[in-house]
């Protein structure tokens, strides 16, 4: 869908949502939705749980566009990170443990299913491991890994320095390999 | 610039398995190190096996028309701006950027200074002032025969 605002970039078009252009609100959200999405997934590890945040995030700021300001936040979607990953962590201490989305179904024994079952399970336990991180460390994970964000934008993100933000990303990744290791066997890695 | 086998590991948890992202002040002297160290290529491979692992987590991808979704609800909730008292306080803090530290410390001091308040309204109560004096005064206003400006 092309509005005309699609050449404008991020700055530009918030300008012009902040002037009410409803046109411009539709252009970012076709551009960021999805990006927003995966990041959200990756928090409450839940599909509908994931869109109703990013749906959240966006209708804030169509309600209050001025809360993005340009004197105070660098870019629009290292704020707008913030926006989605705070609703998210709100949603999840709302959760009671036992309505976090768990592991995976593993009860599927019917002939065939092994392969299958295998994969699962390692998505499974992989999910399980990243859950029982530290919540930096999950974040910082998925923002400079799954994301492929740079060191300098997950930091801002997460509000510490650079080093610190690697501190992060090491002391999560080598929890992961141990866990990973202990538990599909040092071939898996 | 030289790496040692320590730094290698450490780039490696931090940028990645893929030597050649690395930023650029570090990737030429990583690529050297691996072509001169074995211990250094098993490192690496041993690398790669745990981000395949960790690739292989469970994602699925968002509603067709989750972006569709979220701007047509958006043209139904534009209008109706009704603000309660917990909507302008949360709007409040969004508008101050106030970390939650910051706002327990002033919710704790607007309380104290409510219960200084009535602690002074308390220890002075009416019944302590003179009436008498008052009184005195009313009269003064009432019957005041003098001079009026």
């Amino acid at each position: 869908m092309d509005t005309g605002f699609s050449h404008l970039d991020d700055e530009s078009l918030i300008q012009q949502i902040q002037q009410g252009s409803h046109e411009a609100f539709a252009a970012m959200v076709n551009r960021h939705s999805n990006r927003f999405y995966r990041i959200a997934y990756r928090l409450v590890f839940n599909k509908g749980d994931a869109e109703d945040m990013v749906q959240e995030a966006f209708l804030r700021l169509w309600a209050r566009p001025q809360l993005w300001n340009p004197g105070k936040q660098a870019k629009f979607t290292t704020w707008f990170y913030k926006v989605v990953i705070n609703l998210c962590f709100d949603l999840n201490k709302k959760r009671k443990p036992a309505d976090l989305p768990g592991d995976l179904e593993l009860a599927d024994r019917r002939p065939g299913q092994d392969a299958l079952l295998g994969i699962h399970q390692e998505q499974a336990l992989v999910d399980g491991f990243i859950k029982e991180l530290p919540e930096r460390q999950q974040l910082a994970l998925n923002l400079c890994f799954y994301e492929g964000l740079s060191n300098k934008e997950a930091a801002e993100i997460l509000g510490v320095k650079v080093k610190a933000l690697q501190s992060l990303i090491m002391r999560a990744k080598t929890t992961l390999k141990e866990k990973v290791k202990g538990h599909l066997g040092g071939g898996s890695i | 610039m030289t790496i040692t086998l320590k730094q290698f590991k450490e780039n490696l948890l931090v940028y990645g398995a893929n030597v050649r992202e690395w930023p650029e002040d570090i990737r030429q002297a990583g690529l050297k190190a691996l072509e001169i160290s074995s211990e250094l290529r098993a490192l690496l491979a041993e690398e790669e096996r745990f981000e395949r692992v960790l690739t292989t987590r469970w994602y699925e991808e968002p509603s067709r028309d989750l972006a569709e979704r979220i701007v047509s609800v958006s043209l139904s909730k534009k209008k109706r701006v009704r603000r309660g008292l917990g909507g302008f306080f949360s709007e409040l803090v969004w508008e101050f950027s106030l970390p939650k530290p910051a706002l327990t410390a002033v919710s704790v001091l607007l309380i104290l200074v409510l219960i200084l308040g009535f602690a002074i309204g308390f220890s002075n109560p009416i019944g302590s002032v003179p009436t008498e004096g008052t009184q005195t005064d009313l009269q003064g206003f009432l019957y005041y025969e003098g001079e009026v400006l």
